[in-house]
């Protein structure tokens, strides 16, 4: 039994639930809120998701089925909980990750949490300029450090395909960065 | 000198495959960082809101007064007690049902009289007017007939049988 689906089973226990959930803390906590914080941007804001994130995931074990892994699952509880909170903060439904894309880079000079410099700025910005689907498949792969494999299965494209969209989005950044 | 530093790290930039801590590549990298200890207490924070949540969802089955174990059986056997005391009521005053089974029992009882005081006198009343019926007209009628077919037959045989037909049961039915 790999060590998820045993913290699987833990976590659907009632008497084990609060220690597995304590050690699903430690496995997720700090993966799920860097991936919250690339879309809601700021670190209040990251803070507040992730917590309605876990919360969300607490209440919700019993139903999962283990059809995808937990990681997957909990990738896309985190997701929906940012795209909620976007659109409850800003009175504005975003339709999709480029309305969204927008928002950031406003709120992101306001950010306490960020003191980049030029270049990361630039990356900031170069990162906010891909679609959707290219955002996610360069940030799971290159911050998340997700295999191929793992990433087709979360967004359901083929693994050739991923790994032409993330050399792709590299060339483009290194070529606009060394501009 | 500096400028070469910084020509190499731009060179690297996106080169490094990223390992071990997520949040020290995001500050490199994307500029943002976290507060001091972070990590260890937002999981406070998130286990302590857990806690909360379970608090406040625990107490709602049990919030009204009524709902509470030691209430919930006082109130089912009140329930059951009101239930039946509405039934009885209803039974009580009504006149009991004929029961037919019992004149059957009684037609092929010999003591009769005795079981009598055991039970309604509804039942009795009932009994009396079907054993009257069944037992007492259909012999007198049965005893009739044969009167009727000794008084032809003797008219037709002669007076020196008429003895011979004359028996105590006949006389009785005749009395009756």
């Amino acid at each position: 039994m790999s060590k998820d689906a045993d913290l699987v089973k833990k976590l659907q226990n009632p008497t084990l639930k609060d220690t597995a959930f304590s050690a699903l803390l430690d496995a997720y906590q700090e993966r799920l809120y860097w991936h919250i914080r690339k879309i809601v941007t700021t670190h209040e804001n990251a803070d507040d998701v992730l917590q309605n994130t876990f919360i969300r995931v607490y209440k919700s074990i019993q139903k999962f089925e283990g059809k995808s892994s937990l990681h997957t699952w909990m990738y896309r509880i985190a997701y929906n909980e940012s795209m909620r909170f976007l659109e409850k903060n800003n009175k504005k439904r975003y339709d999709n990750i480029d309305e969204v894309s927008e928002a950031h880079l406003e709120v992101l000079f306001e950010d306490t949490y960020f003191d980049g410099n030029e270049i990361q700025l630039k990356l900031q910005e170069i990162i906010n300029g891909f679609t959707e689907k290219q955002q996610r498949v360069f940030q799971l792969k290159y911050f998340d450090d997700l295999s191929f494999r793992k990433i087709s299965k979360i967004l359901e494209v083929s693994e050739s395909t991923l790994k032409s969209t993330y050399y792709t989005t590299v060339k483009i950044i290194e070529e606009k960065i060394f501009l | 000198m500096e400028e070469s530093t910084e020509n190499n790290s731009n060179q690297n930039f996106l080169k490094e495959r990223f390992k071990g801590d997520i949040s020290k590549h995001h500050k490199n990298y994307l500029g943002t960082t976290i507060p001091e200890g972070y990590f260890a207490k937002s999981k406070m924070s998130i286990l302590d809101k857990i806690k909360e949540e379970s608090k406040i969802e625990a107490p709602k089955k049990q919030l009204v007064f009524w709902m509470q174990p030691q209430f919930k059986y006082i109130a089912a056997a009140c329930l059951i007690f009101i239930l039946s005391l509405t039934v009885w009521l209803q039974h009580v005053n009504k006149p009991a049902p004929i029961n037919e089974t019992n004149f059957e029992l009684f037609a092929f009882s010999d003591d009769v009289l005795l079981e009598s005081l055991l039970i309604d006198e509804s039942e009795v009343e009932a009994f009396v007017d079907a054993t009257l019926f069944n037992e007492v007209l259909v012999k007198v009628e049965l005893s009739e007939q044969k009167l009727d077919n000794f008084i032809l037959d003797n008219l037709i045989l002669g007076d020196s049988l008429l003895d011979d037909y004359i028996y105590e049961g006949l006389i009785e039915t005749i009395v009756l």
